[in-house]
């Protein structure tokens, strides 16, 4: 294709995230996270620094709010004004949501984040020159940036801590950005181990790191195009759906009694992870 | 990714990874001392293949829960923890603990070889002038003389260490842990006939938990986990219903559908005014429970707990519609001068309610008493630091504890131990007790060590899990502990044990000796029994089952009045058991520093947990640095105003504030430890940990409190972002 042919007929060739019409195709990998399930107990988050070498910055760089965990849980009161929170806390666990319209990479000046064909919004760390407006423009405030060298800073990675590193992880140097890739390195090797079989990943084949360790099962992951996965009969069962930015089921009157849910998708970003709503007893 | 390999090729990749690692666990050295050369990826074991992981099974040493684990080695190295999918506690899931277990293993401040005290300095010696020393020592010191202090400990291990200590006639094992439910153990073999029954969490319709923390620190917080996420479900579509009575919040608390602030103190009362409101909602009480608790009417337990008499009520109306339930004594409930009491009566409530034999069950013992689990308590501490005191021993070993850290500073436990003789201390870390030995014998990692564990609590049957090491050894000069026992005890007993040339070859001997019992009796083969057994991790058993004794009984229970506010202490201490830190013998994991406590965001620091309805009235506010004053001494640390405690407790958690142990421990917060009260159970003379009274001064100096939580704090700003819904507009068991 030349350029000029594309300039001309751009109409044809203009490609919108989420694409209707053409969804990905074969993956399109998306995520649900029960929050009734979720205890807020931070596993998730300490399995991801194992898996993706993530530096541990220490108490003076998390006070700047340096802190580097791709994976971290939020947790919320209520705000009725009790004076005691005696329905417990709200958990969230909070990672890169890999939108469809990611709000990251339209604003990256040399195309360092972009979308991959299977729905991943993916991050090109020797591509990377350390503008931050993808973080500034992220409204769920995952992409952290690398203000250090952590690999050379001290107690980062000292003598034999080193040897932990996963080696199919980049370690990444200074004035790179990263964020949660789910667990990309993961996905390439069911990939590929499926294609060599010349299949494709079948639904449980794939787990991220953190839904490997969470102890209740909270996260489910895997191929939204594939009828057969459990991320896709979630995604179904709740009516939630990835290419609207209000869903159809909570015009209903009086709401939707359905638990599923995308955090700030009325930004259209097309989040690809879906939450389950927690659900609170009323008998008691 | 890992759950799914071909079972074939991983029988053979451990078959070669049993031998290979068997010859390297026992010499060590090999390659210096010129019995085996490097060799290059030329020429490596055919299951080397570079870039491509493989997987060995093991147990997981970060707690004693016994969650087996599935290594991922590559290049020889191990590089993460997943949980093994066959394990009935964990079902391959684990905690972020255990993640962090990696760290234990490459921990830079590893003391890597024997250090022997000269003045105040450690000088490195060899393990042959160890063990001489060891045995020198030894010589004329009679059994009452030694004393060994250890951590829980169970398995082949726990024989070893018997079979040592009788061969000098010594009866001083004394097994101590900081936080462990001793009196829950001790009020569960009077209500039920055992110590530890099995908890169905999963299949009870409500569980109302008094102060335990099993989605947090309880037991064995992954199992729990599970249940817990199958009870919320619903076995039959609806959805079980947590209630959860503490003082300060616990993770688990921050899961309930109804969190009940009580006074401290006070979970037995509300117990038993459950127990009257049930019998008010005719349920049938036998005649002396009816009289034992006649006088807990409403009014009385809302006035004595602080727990509105509507409330009661609902309980009361829930537990007795939804049946079965679950009630479970915690350790917020144990840790009073009446915990033994409060236990009794918050398990009185689990005879009453028919729960027993239903949701709480027999479990399995692991048909082999010699490997049984000891498990510890404080008393054993408190005995043996009265003897230390009175100069009784001459010989002291320490293993898997550290008690200058977790010992409450009025025992002196520091000074204590100086009178004895010699101080031999098993040790990763030079931790605060392994600073005052006189002999420092390093340890091997658990992922790089041989060994046989059985948990206390099992969850789905008896077993044995197994230990083998993930990767070879990362210091020449570290040893296993049952390498160690192996070698001293040959010091005294050669004959008996001279054919094992090392714990390995003791352990796969011991193994294969009982074959038959440990699922072995088809397979003709030793070599493909052992094999087997080593690439599960697991030896599953059939057990005696005691049934329990289901008698309610009130002998006995007296609760008393809850106690007036001292004018001069009128705050209680809760010292709180975080899920990462624990009792403080993991604060050297980095990953376990940064990884935010989950209900304040706090991290690489202490705090004081304070009401803002109390801080307000003290004039304190967020990162305000106070100083908390008990009897026994004050620590200064960070206020974090927080909503789930008690306006007349404060908390500060236990694990930080280390003097030594490493880098990321040292200097990291205080330890609450240092300012504990000596007040004792009455019944069963544990520490009471929650019976501490303070009072709480400002500083005057104030710091940013270094957290995750945002400027917003727990405020979602009128945006749909965690979300919740009522449970009578949910269809859960339309849900995939």
């Amino acid at each position: 294709m030349s350029i000029s042919t594309l300039l001309e007929n751009y109409s044809e060739f203009r490609h919108f995230h989420p694409v209707d019409d053409v969804p990905h195709n074969p993956y399109k990998w998306a995520m649900s996270i029960d929050l009734d399930a979720c205890s807020g107990c931070n596993a998730c988050s300490v399995a991801c620094y194992a898996e993706n070498n993530l530096p541990v910055v220490g108490r003076e760089k998390y006070l700047h709010g340096q802190a580097m965990h791709w994976m971290r849980i939020e947790r919320y009161w209520d705000e009725d004004g009790r004076e005691f929170p005696d329905q417990g806390a709200q958990f969230l666990p909070m990672m890169c949501q890999q939108c469809e319209a990611a709000p990251c990479e339209t604003v990256c000046p040399v195309g360092a984040t972009n979308h991959t064909p299977d729905g991943i919004n993916s991050q090109i760390y020797n591509r990377c020159i350390g503008s931050r407006y993808c973080s500034a423009n992220c409204p769920y405030k995952v992409r952290y940036f690398n203000w250090y060298d952590y690999p050379t800073t001290d107690n980062v990675w000292p003598a034999e801590m080193n040897q932990q590193l996963n080696p199919d992880v980049t370690v990444r140097g200074k004035g790179v950005m990263e964020k949660c890739t789910f667990c990309i390195q993961r996905v390439t090797v069911a990939k590929n181990n499926a294609k060599s079989e010349g299949r494709l990943v079948h639904d449980g084949e794939v787990q991220t790191a953190c839904q490997q360790a969470c102890p209740t099962s909270a996260i489910s992951f895997g191929n939204l195009v594939d009828p057969e996965s459990r991320v896709h009969k979630q995604w179904q069962v709740q009516k939630v759906e990835l290419d609207k930015d209000a869903q159809t089921k909570d015009k209903e009157e009086g709401g939707s009694d359905l638990r599923g849910y995308r955090i700030l998708e009325e930004l259209r970003p097309y989040p690809s992870v879906m939450y389950l709503e927690r659900v609170r007893e009323t008998a008691i | 990714m890992n759950n799914v390999f071909d079972r074939r090729d991983f029988l053979k990749v451990l078959g070669w990874g049993g031998a290979a690692v068997a010859l390297s666990g026992c010499g060590n050295g090999s390659v210096e001392n010129g019995e085996e050369t490097v060799v290059s990826y030329v020429e490596t074991n055919d299951f080397m293949i570079p870039s491509i992981s493989v997987y060995f099974n093991s147990t997981c040493a970060q707690c004693d829960a016994g969650c087996s684990i599935t290594g991922r080695i590559r290049e020889g190295r191990v590089l993460k923890v997943e949980g093994n999918p066959d394990s009935g506690i964990n079902r391959g899931k684990t905690c972020g603990l255990g993640q962090a277990g990696v760290q234990h293993h490459y921990n830079p401040d590893r003391v890597r070889e024997p250090l022997l005290r000269t003045g105040n300095s450690g000088e490195a010696i060899t393990w042959e002038k160890a063990y001489a020393l060891i045995a020198e020592k030894m010589n004329g010191v009679s059994g009452e003389e030694i004393a060994f202090l250890s951590g829980g400990v169970s398995g082949h291990l726990k024989v070893l260490l018997g079979n040592y200590l009788d061969s000098f006639g010594c009866k001083n094992h004394f097994v101590y842990e900081a936080i462990a439910p001793a009196v829950v153990r001790a009020a569960n073999k009077k209500s039920y006939g055992v110590e530890m029954p099995r908890f169905n969490i999963s299949k009870a319709k409500v569980v109302l938990s008094f102060g335990a923390d099993f989605l947090g620190a309880w037991i064995s917080p992954v199992h729990f986990s599970q249940q817990y996420a199958q009870f919320r479900k619903g076995a039959d579509g609806q959805r079980g219903v947590l209630v959860q009575v503490e003082s300060k919040m616990t993770l688990t608390g921050a899961n309930a559908d109804r969190w009940l602030v009580v006074r401290p103190g006070t979970e037995g009362i509300l117990a038993l005014g459950i127990i009257n409101a049930l019998g008010s909602h005719g349920v049938a009480l036998s005649g002396d429970i009816a009289a034992a608790v006649k006088s807990y009417n409403k009014d009385r337990v809302s006035k004595d707990t602080g727990v509105s008499a509507e409330q009661i009520d609902k309980i009361a109306a829930l537990l007795k519609t939804r049946t079965p339930s679950l009630v479970l004594a915690g350790s917020a409930a144990e840790g009073y001068a009446h915990g033994s009491q409060n236990a009794a009566a918050i398990n009185l409530l689990n005879q009453v309610l028919g729960n027993v034999g239903k949701t709480v069950e027999a479990a399995e013992a692991v048909p082999f008493p010699q490997m049984a689990p000891a498990t510890g308590n404080t008393v054993a501490l408190k005995t043996l630091n009265d003897g230390l005191n009175a100069g009784k021993y001459k010989v002291l070993f320490s293993y898997a504890t550290n008690p200058v850290f977790t010992a409450p500073g009025v025992m002196k436990f520091q000074d204590n131990m100086a009178k004895a003789g010699f101080k031999v201390v098993f040790s990763h870390y030079m931790d605060e007790t392994a600073m005052q030995a006189d002999l420092v014998l390093p340890l091997d990692s658990a992922l790089e060590d041989w060994g046989t564990q059985v948990p206390e609590y099992l969850a789905t049957c008896a077993q044995i899990n197994i230990q083998q090491p993930l990767m070879e050894k990362l210091h020449a000069n570290t040893r296993g502990m049952g390498d160690i026992l192996l070698a001293l005890i040959k010091q005294r007993r050669a004959e008996d044990y001279k054919k094992f040339d090392d714990y390995y070859a003791y352990l796969r001997a011991a193994v294969l000796q009982n074959k038959g019992a440990l699922g072995g009796k088809a397979i003709a083969d030793d070599d493909i029994f052992w094999n087997e057994t080593l690439s599960k991790g697991i030896i599953k058993l059939e057990g005696p089952v005691k049934a329990l004794s289901s008698k309610a009984s009130v002998a006995g229970l007296m609760l008393p009045a809850p106690v007036a506010i001292d004018a001069q202490y009128p705050l209680q201490l809760i010292p709180s058991v975080n899920a990462s830190l624990r009792d403080g013998r993991n604060a050297n994991q980095p990953w376990l520093q940064e990884s935010p406590d989950p209900l304040t965001t706090i991290v690489w620091d202490s705090w004081v947990e304070i009401h803002p309805r109390k801080a307000a009235e003290l004039g304190i506010v967020e990162g305000d640095i106070v100083e908390v004053t008990s009897k026994n001494g004050s620590v200064k640390a960070q206020a974090y105003l927080f909503p789930g405690i008690h306006p007349d407790a404060i908390s500060i958690p236990l694990g930080r504030g280390h003097e030594a142990m490493g880098r990321y421990a040292k200097g990291y917060g205080v330890n609450p430890f240092q300012i504990l009260d000596a007040v004792f159970d009455k019944e069963t003379g544990e520490l009471a940990l929650h019976e501490t009274r303070v009072k709480v001064s400002k500083t005057g100096s104030r710091v940013i409190v270094v957290k995750d939580e945002g400027p917003a704090g727990g405020s979602q700003m009128g945006k749909k972002i965690a979300a919740r819904l009522p449970s009578d507009k949910v269809k859960l068991s339309e849900e995939i």
